[in-house]
């Protein structure tokens, strides 16, 4: 929910930028390779975490194959750097390749599944995915199967700063368009699908047609995410396309809160960095090696009571304090009955 | 001859399994329109604490009682705390529900540990029979026949019993079941610690079957469990024996045929029929 | 005057974000059949649905037999005896009739069953197909079965939504004479359509316009005043 007076607008602004310069001069401040490597994971991820949000936040579809794209992204970078030579060029193709594979088959899946509702999208989005997974599991001969293989990436990459930078720039790129595609009409259409897709349809859109274009805008991120994801490893294995990585992107969505894009970025800076220090207690408290238990219970009274998450709940905030401020209403504003219910 | 005959009793075996998981599913969402992606933590719960008091009394039958419990207890719990606040909004049920299958899967393996646990058959059920070249392994015919029982007594409560009309006439129509004096929640609750406890019972036998339990085997089910669900439509009772059957025996066919499409073939089926006839192959008629 | 059984006080009631109901009053007198009456989306089915707690009141008071009953579940509402026939007639199609009937018995009693077999001396077709699917009877058929249903209980007040809508007229015939019949042993609330039919078995009827009750009084009063009926049921 966008702010209104410009006043804000620019608080936003400012808070933005002084994070964004704070992550630029991160990796010469903090002489910590952990930490750089850590964060690039975060920013990968936060990008998957985005392109679920479109999804979720936006179209109000949930999808439980949203990994196939990763993978799809994932495997056609490792598999392209891995047959030619390791350049920037071959791993830009290898990109595009990736993207336009998970256009085609976001595509072809949304055009299939997202007629059917949503109990029966989640399976089959489910069943979709486990399909590519047996096939990625199976086509030995490509993918080396669950073992996986190590592939060379390109030298200017080699230096973890170097990569670093270009992740980041990939995940300001990319929320910076994230954000235009939603404030545009085109977005907007979608808010409304996932409003009441009934009352949208019979406004005269082609709901479908919006549907696929969403799932379609968000596999071609996925994708991406999961190129970028490939390099950082070097490495790639099935896992890539397990159910996972799914929920990952889903709980840092969740918990970040979903509708924001803000929101993923947040919850895959808490998720990542929790993963990180209790699987580090965990040589300690071995409670901590199942960390995911935290999350899952974190993320189940997210769903119940705090459905907008962290980012929502501060711009609820926000918003209610900004009101009070205001003329006070008799009648509490319609848009404010549709959040709290 | 031998071969298929074994063959369609270990896809039967199979199918009954898949069939206890499928049918609290398949009640659940046909009454209550919640599709419960947690159902595999039922299901793998009722395995490890049934196998815990199984080892523990050396008594299988024990066993199966307690699995029963937790999954009555389990399922008491999920329906009043987890799935009462979501009633009527499908993806916070979507979201919630796996939420909650993940939590349940990681619990199992901090109350049991991480590594999978071995599991042997009661001797009375241990061995076979041989009829002639046939070979009859005596627990997958006891899982069979424990299936069909399970099947008999739920057909027969729901078609003969006024709690069964209840539960189908809430299928059918939730309004007018409540409009006629019913209290409709009382309902979803019993269904609920119902369908969990058949879930728990399918776990608790799959134990000795595969030989071993892990904390996974309960989302591989519910997967199993779901494409039965989706084969043999929504709410369909019969319909999930019918699919689970099916899935079974085309996987035990498969895995001997075309080991490599074994893994796939259920998915494909399951792609098939929501794309063709989302319904299901028994639709439920309403009105 | 016979004493109120029924009454609605400024009701309201949302759906969603609509504000459907925006002040219904409206009382039913025991022994009586009273009828809505309203055009298309006026808000009569609402009224009904509000009253047995599908659609609940947002603001207003209903009271039943003395009781305050507008915050109350539908399930207790219907047990403290008020019988619903929805406009759908609600039948559980893959039901037979007699576990139709069974569902709808809350208590086998000698009362319960003396009444079934009232309705069913009423409506001799349910015995004739007593073992057919409800899904397969015929319209007016599913009608009766509903209104036998919604009769079977110690029902003290029966809501019946739109009883003509899609029956041949024959049929709406037998429905009315089975009304009139029920009426000696119940109180009726009908919404109707059928202008002719609501003014033949009405005693009393409440005009509902944009969600709001216009007028209420007695039926005689309504077909003299030909102004009233051309201005909010456009006949006259």
């Amino acid at each position: 929910m966008g702010m209104k007076t410009t006043n804000l607008v620019s608080k936003y602004h400012i808070f933005f930028f002084v994070i964004l310069i704070f992550l630029i001069a991160f990796p010469f401040v903090a002489d910590s390779r952990t930490l750089t490597i850590l964060f690039t994971q975060i920013f990968i991820f936060a990008i998957l975490a985005m392109s679920y949000d479109l999804l979720l936040g936006y179209t109000g579809i949930v999808s439980f194959g949203h990994a196939m794209f990763f993978g799809i992204g994932a495997y056609a970078t490792a598999i392209l750097l891995n047959t030619f030579e390791p350049t920037i060029g071959v791993f830009i193709g290898s990109m595009i390749v990736g993207i336009l594979l998970s256009a085609i088959v976001s595509f072809f899946v949304g055009l299939l599944t997202l007629r059917l509702k949503s109990h029966f999208f989640a399976m089959l989005t489910l069943a979709i995915s486990g399909l590519l997974l047996v096939v990625a599991e199976k086509w030995r001969t490509v993918t080396k199967g669950n073992d996986g293989f190590t592939f060379r990436a390109p030298d200017i990459f080699k230096d973890r700063i170097v990569f670093y930078f270009c992740v980041l720039a990939c995940l300001v790129i990319v929320f910076l368009l994230l954000r235009r595609f939603v404030a545009s009409p085109l977005g907007k259409v979608l808010i409304a699908v996932r409003e009441n897709e009934q009352r949208t349809r019979s406004l005269g859109f082609k709901t479908l047609h919006y549907k696929v274009i969403s799932s379609v805008v968000a596999g071609v991120v996925a994708s991406l995410a999961g190129s970028l994801y490939a390099v950082s490893l070097r490495f790639v294995n099935t896992s890539v396309m397990t159910m996972d990585i799914t929920l990952d992107a889903l709980l840092m969505t969740i918990i970040g809160g979903v509708g924001t894009l803000v929101g993923p970025i947040v919850g895959s800076v808490v998720i990542e960095f929790a993963q990180h220090y209790l699987s580090g207690l965990a040589r300690e408290f071995p409670i901590f090696e199942r960390w995911i238990i935290f999350f899952g219970i974190i993320y189940i009274l997210a769903v119940v009571f705090f459905p907008k998450g962290i980012v929502g709940s501060i711009q609820m905030q926000i918003s209610k304090w900004k009101s009070k401020k205001e003329v006070r209403k008799t009648f509490a504003l319609p848009e404010d009955k549709e959040r709290a219910s | 001859m031998d071969l298929i005959i074994s063959l369609v009793i270990n896809g039967l075996a199979t199918g009954m399994l898949i069939f206890l998981l499928a049918a609290g599913l398949t009640l659940i969402f046909g009454l209550m329109d919640v599709l419960n992606f947690a159902h595999g933590g039922l299901f793998v719960w009722g395995a490890y604490t049934g196998v815990f008091t199984y080892t523990l009394t050396e008594s299988f039958l024990i066993g199966i009682v307690a699995a029963i419990l937790t999954g009555m207890i389990l399922g008491f719990l999920m329906e009043k705390l987890i799935i009462t606040p979501v009633y009527g909004n499908h993806v916070q049920q979507i979201l919630i529900t796996l939420g909650s299958m993940l939590v349940l899967q990681e619990m199992i393996k901090v109350a049991f540990g991480p590594n999978a646990i071995p599991v042997s058959v009661p001797d009375y059920l241990a061995g076979s029979w041989e009829l002639g070249e046939v070979i009859l392994i005596k627990y997958r015919l006891f899982i069979i026949i424990v299936g069909l029982i399970v099947f008999g007594i739920f057909h027969y409560i729901l078609t003969r019993t006024k709690i069964g009309l209840i539960v189908r006439a809430g299928v059918m129509n939730k309004e007018m079941v409540q409009a006629l004096g019913i209290n409709i929640k009382k309902v979803f609750l019993f269904v609920f610690m119902t369908g969990a406890a058949l879930a728990a019972i399918g776990g608790m036998l799959m134990a000795p079957y595969s030989g071993s339990i892990y904390a996974e085997m309960g989302m591989e089910f519910a997967i199993l469990g779901f494409i039965v669900v989706v084969i043999g439509g929504m709410g369909s009772f019969s319909g999930s024996l019918f699919a689970a059957v099916l899935v079974g025996l085309a996987g035990s066919f498969m895995a001997y045929y075309v080991p490599s499409l074994s893994l796939a073939v259920n998915m494909i089926l399951m792609a098939i029929v929501l794309i063709f006839r989302p319904q299901g192959l028994f639709k439920m008629a309403k009105g | 005057m016979m004493e109120s059984l029924l009454k609605l006080h400024n009701i309201h009631t949302h759906i969603g974000q609509f504000h459907i109901l925006q002040g219904i009053n409206f009382e039913a007198k025991a022994g009586e059949v009273s009828v809505l009456l309203g055009r298309n989306g006026a808000g009569k089915t609402t009224t009904l649905k509000t009253i047995m707690g599908l659609t609940p009141a947002s603001n207003g008071t209903i009271t039943f037999l003395d009781e305050n009953i507008e915050k109350k579940p539908t399930y207790d509402i219907a047990k403290i005896g008020i019988g619903y026939v929805p406009e759908d007639q609600g039948i559980f199609g893959q039901l037979t009739v007699e576990e139709n009937m069974k569902v709808a018995m809350r208590k086998v009693t000698d009362d319960a069953l003396e009444k079934q077999d009232y309705v069913l001396e009423l409506f001799p077709d349910l015995k004739k197909f007593w073992k057919k699917a409800g899904g397969h009877l015929s319209g007016g058929q599913k009608q009766m079965l509903s209104m036998a249903r919604a009769f079977v209980n110690d029902s003290k007040l029966l809501l019946i939504d739109e009883p003509s809508k899609g029956l041949a007229p024959i049929v709406v015939e037998k429905v009315m004479e089975a009304i009139m019949e029920m009426k000696k042993r119940t109180t009726i609330v009908l919404v109707e359509q059928n202008f002719i039919m609501a003014s033949r078995i009405g005693d009393t009827f409440t005009l509902i316009d944009d969600g709001r009750t216009v007028q209420q009084g007695a039926m005689n009063e309504l077909i003299a005043d030909d102004e009233l009926k051309r201005k909010y049921l456009g006949i006259g």
